[in-house]
């Protein structure tokens, strides 16, 4: 494909979710898959790269919590079309990621944004949804042998469950990667709980993602 | 030796008259694993009954020296007296606070009841506030909380479409938030006709964090001013989360006081809103009180004081696994540092 066109593919790509337009979004999508543009590459380059465009502006206090939840929306357009058409070889090495937010607690805002970065990274997740009892996370993660466990506690009422999460999954498994979000979780709380990984609240859980996707897609340049 | 009973000092600092000491109190939640256990019951069954709400309000106030006992705990009340439920986590073993197990899909489905403060466990929240008045002889003061508009929403409505038709689908939006506004000056004048002494409108859903300064002014703020308006008894304002921005916004909705967590930069606000504002803060009540050393509990509690708080609120409900020493810490490090005049409250 020619570069300049390419470029143009991706630019409309990163602008629909930037702009919050889902209609742009798919109709991009497909025009990279009509004109034989690699669909994980249009994902990444693309659609991925406006969302770190997104996650910026959070950074600058130019977009709030309603514009992320419109370009994640505009994300998901692009994605529906797009994700059909990885190629196999795309999805490898990625693995599986159990999430959902911790028993006592109803807010998933973090958590689905969270849940669409792994998405986008081309993980499989396996989403428990909201409210989950605890033990539900570590027979998941047997049951499918995720690599990642995400859990997501918007309140500090809830957040110490998922220190007894964290305990009972790493006394089985020590390798599973845990990563912890919610309002009242802080750096010093995830070390204190023995966890691999947070992010601070909704926003801060795209950027967190986000820098997941950053090294992904830098790998994906490499490659 | 205080001169002042513990609801004529907090009468007296909502008026900003001089008081004796720095009162010592919230305007969330602050029952405590150790007064649960003194009852002899598990923390579920504190939610439903008057009986377990008001002696526990009233032992927590005695166990650590508060001046105000505030009920009720959760924030699923008068959702499920709308209708949505509460999921109250009976056999948890685990301090877990009832939640709202199901919500509308959009705001063009909500119903409210004309009845609603008589449905659900509101009459029980009722009985408890009259148990606290007749066991405390009018010494203790009486605080009341009822989520605002947004927030109260976010309690019923599923948040994801609630938030987005913030930009989407404004003017439905707006006028489904200003149902919410007289649903919750029905409620705060219900708990006012009650007796209680003050009345803390929590909108802690609509920091910065989560809604642009913009909207907060155009969307949060007249709603609360409202509500400030139609409430006579003192009011606070609190929004826990980036407060920072919309500080100003805040106090120009009119509130007797307003609170804030530690996210906020107290010093800062004090310097914008200057001395005549009454200013509630703003520890991290988790970190201090359950997870932090006893040795770093003064020195967070004379930050607060020292930043410009006129009675040094936690940032949020203290959590109930609060370690026993930390707690009496806090309140000593008040009594301790209060003295003196703050910059809105005088001393007798």
């Amino acid at each position: 494909m020619d570069v300049t066109r390419k470029k143009e593919i991706l630019d409309k790509l990163a602008e629909a979710v930037v702009e919050f337009e889902e209609e742009q979004a798919r109709e991009w999508s497909q025009i990279a898959l009509d004109e034989g543009m690699d669909a994980f590459e249009a994902i990444m380059q693309g659609l991925a790269a406006g969302m770190e465009t997104v996650g910026d502006l959070y950074d600058q206090q130019e977009y709030f919590v309603p514009e992320l939840l419109m370009s994640a929306d505009a994300l998901y357009a692009g994605l529906d079309i797009l994700k059909p058409h990885i190629r196999a070889e795309d999805q490898k090495n990625m693995g599986q990621v159990v999430i959902g937010t911790v028993q006592g607690d109803v807010h998933d805002i973090g958590k689905n944004i969270i849940k669409l970065m792994f998405e986008v990274g081309g993980f499989e997740v396996h989403d428990l949804g909201r409210d989950v009892p605890l033990e539900k996370f570590v027979e998941e993660q047997m049951k499918t042998d995720s690599e990642i466990v995400a859990m997501s506690a918007m309140m500090t009422t809830t957040m110490t469950g998922m220190k007894k999460v964290i305990e009972m999954i790493k006394e089985k498994n020590p390798d599973v990667a845990i990563m912890l979000g919610g309002a009242p979780v802080t750096r010093d709380v995830a070390d204190l709980f023995g966890a691999d990984g947070y992010a601070e609240s909704a926003g801060n859980a795209v950027q967190e993602a986000i820098k997941m996707i950053s090294n992904l897609r830098k790998l994906q340049e490499k490659a | 030796m205080p001169e002042l009973t513990s609801k004529e000092r907090i009468t007296r600092f909502f008026r900003r008259e001089p008081v004796d000491t720095m009162p010592c109190f919230s305007g969330m939640g602050m029952v405590t694993i150790q007064v649960i256990n003194e009852m002899g019951i598990r923390f579920p069954e504190v939610h439903t009954s008057a009986q377990h709400l008001a002696r526990s309000a009233v032992l927590t106030a005695e166990m650590f020296g508060f001046d105000a006992a505030v009920i009720p705990y959760d924030m699923c009340t008068i959702p499920e007296a709308l209708g949505r439920g509460a999921s109250l986590y009976e056999n948890s073993e685990d301090i877990l606070y009832p939640t709202v197990p199901s919500k509308w899909e959009t705001h063009a489905e909500v119903e409210i009841p004309g009845d609603f403060l008589s449905r659900g466990r509101l009459p029980l929240v009722d009985e408890a506030f009259n148990l606290i008045k007749s066991q405390t002889d009018g010494n203790l003061a009486l605080g009341a909380w009822v989520l605002g508009p947004f927030t109260m929403a976010g309690q019923i409505v599923e948040l994801n479409p609630l938030l987005k038709g913030v930009r989407k689908d404004r003017e439905n939006t707006e006028a489904f938030l200003d149902r919410m506004t007289d649903l919750v000056i029905k409620a705060a004048r219900h708990y006012e006709t009650l007796g209680v002494d003050y009345m803390n409108i929590r909108e802690m859903g609509t920091g910065s964090d989560l809604l642009s300064p913009k909207v907060w002014e155009t969307l949060i703020g007249p709603n609360l001013k409202k509500i400030f308006d139609a409430v006579k008894i003192p009011t606070v304002n609190h929004i826990c989360g980036s407060t920072d921005l919309i500080i100003e916004m805040m106090h120009a909705c009119g509130a007797d006081a307003i609170s804030v967590d530690q996210k906020n930069n107290l010093a800062e606000s004090r310097k914008k809103l200057g001395d005549d504002a009454l200013l509630l803060g703003n520890f991290d009540p988790y970190g201090t009180l359950v997870t932090g050393d006893v040795s770093g509990v003064e020195p967070v509690i004379k930050k607060c004081i020292d930043d410009g708080a006129d009675a040094v609120w936690p940032g949020c409900d203290i959590w109930p696994d609060v370690k026993m020493e930390n707690m009496k810490a806090y309140l000593e490090a008040v009594r301790k540092f209060g003295k003196p005049a703050t910059p809105a409250v005088g001393r007798i």
